[in-house]
């Protein structure tokens, strides 16, 4: 966001990577990937790469965060220090923190936290390639490695961005939309009832602008969502 | 082990796989692994529906981790021991508690140790589970001992009907065709105990069970494996 550029970042409706404003980068999702997690993810969207683990129920800790009437979800997001052209420090930081909190308040708004009582439910995202929308990419892949985990939750949680650029609204930006790009909004929605679990603004929309962002982000969810389920039945071999 | 014939979670031939959230069209009523929004039955694992007996169950084909319930036959190690308790591990979130005045024996207070050390394993029923999340285990039912000798292989709970096949029939031509005695715990913890080559043969066609579980064609392959 912010940055300036001489590149056209659409030009007759095309956009750099030649997807349309309403196309979505391909996503490749596959379940079961690391043998010690519970459950686990490996998701490929665009240039993005991410990997996502499950761990517990276990016992929460440190003890002054357990809830007596149910389970938290500690949902820990890192970038990889080769994950970016420029060698990023390895380590939680500001940005890392703000994910980490958002993912798991997102969470445990699907996940039956209330039939683990002073449990944890960790989950740990890992992104090695970094290429704008990398929280849409790790909330989406956490929630398969959720579902690959066998935790009970009310449903997965896809999660995509739209934003605008050159006065145009699009559905999930690359790296070079973000960086010069007037807005960013990813959204993580509960396909079966609509609710939003998630959702952030940088930049600036007018309001007919922000729903028309809403209206592509959330169609943009709904296709992940579909992915999301093939992923999960290729791995249990569909209906037997 | 009087749970073997009462596993019947693949024996439906119309199975269907869902996934947490899927809308189930039912008339029966709520069982496990579902929810209800609006009035209606929801998925609430990953796993397969079953509409059987009058209830809408969705049995769970992934997860590592054990809900205990009472009544349910289990393996458990020893991981702590107290003046008046043991903390036992049984494969759930949290360690389970066996006191002893549920041990059979006559422990002097603090002396624990001496019956059941850390490592130490025992076949136990979970006799209570408190709404807390809290359970029990107990020593003093049926055929519940302290295990010598063998040794444990830890597979997922939801695997364990699959390892004992339809009546039995897996676990018994394990037991049959390596000589070797099993006892399976419903929270995934087996023990095997036989001669050192059996207790391996039995061993990997377990594991090669929990890693295959959802494949087709899985009795002809075990029964290769125990023919070599």
């Amino acid at each position: 966001m912010a940055g300036q550029t001489d590149m056209e970042l659409i030009k007759d409706g095309v956009r750099l990577d030649g997807r349309k404003a309403d196309e979505l980068r391909e996503v490749k999702i596959v379940a079961g990937v690391l043998d010690n997690a519970n459950g686990s993810c490996y998701l490929e969207w665009g240039n993005n790469k991410v990997y996502a683990g499950v761990f517990g129920p276990m016992e929460c800790h440190p003890r002054h965060k357990q809830k007596a009437d149910r389970a938290i979800v500690q949902a820990r997001y890192t970038m990889a220090p080769f994950s970016v052209n420029d060698r990023k420090r390895p380590g939680y930081d500001r940005r890392s923190s703000e994910i980490s909190y958002i993912v798991s308040q997102a969470f445990e708004k699907v996940v039956m936290v209330e039939e683990f009582p002073k449990a944890s439910i960790r989950v740990d995202m890992q992104v090695v390639e970094a290429h704008a929308g990398t929280r849409c990419a790790a909330l989406t892949a956490a929630s398969v490695a959720l579902a690959d985990a066998g935790i009970p939750m009310r449903d997965m949680i896809p999660s995509c961005a739209s934003g605008k650029v050159n006065d145009v609204v699009v559905l999930d930006l690359n790296k070079e939309e973000d960086n010069y790009g007037q807005a960013d909004l990813p959204l993580a929605i509960i396909p079966s009832t609509g609710e939003v679990v998630l959702l952030q603004l940088d930049g600036h929309l007018t309001p007919d602008e922000f729903e028309q962002a809403l209206d592509l982000a959330t169609s943009g969810c709904m296709d992940l969502y579909k992915k999301m389920r093939l992923a999960l039945e290729n791995r249990y071999g569909g209906s037997a | 082990m009087g749970k073997e014939s009462s596993d019947k979670s693949d024996s439906v031939s119309s199975r269907k796989l869902v996934l947490p959230g899927d809308l189930l069209e039912t008339k029966s009523k709520p069982g496990h692994g579902i929810f209800r929004r609006d009035g209606r039955v929801h998925a609430s694992v990953l796993g397969y529906s079953s509409d059987q007996s009058g209830y809408m169950n969705v049995n769970a084909i992934t997860g590592r981790s054990y809900t205990p319930k009472v009544g349910d036959k289990i393996v458990a190690i020893c991981v702590e021991t107290a003046p008046s308790v043991w903390r036992m591990d049984i494969g759930a979130s949290f360690n389970s508690t066996l006191h002893h005045s549920e041990s059979g024996w006559k422990v002097p207070f603090g002396d624990t140790a001496r019956f059941l050390a850390i490592g130490d394993a025992i076949w136990a029923e979970v006799f209570m589970v408190d709404a807390a999340g809290s359970h029990q285990i107990s020593l003093k039912k049926d055929d519940c001992r302290k295990l010598y000798s063998g040794t444990i292989v830890k597979i997922g709970p939801t695997n364990v009907p699959r390892v004992i096949g339809k009546q039995g029939s897996m676990i018994t031509a394990i037991r049959e065709k390596t000589q070797t005695r099993i006892l399976i715990g419903q929270n995934g913890h087996i023990w095997i105990d036989g001669k050192g080559n059996d207790i391996a043969t039995a061993q990997k066609a377990i594991e090669m069970i929990d890693n295959e579980a959802n494949s087709k064609g899985l009795t002809k392959k075990i029964e290769k494996l125990l023919e070599k």
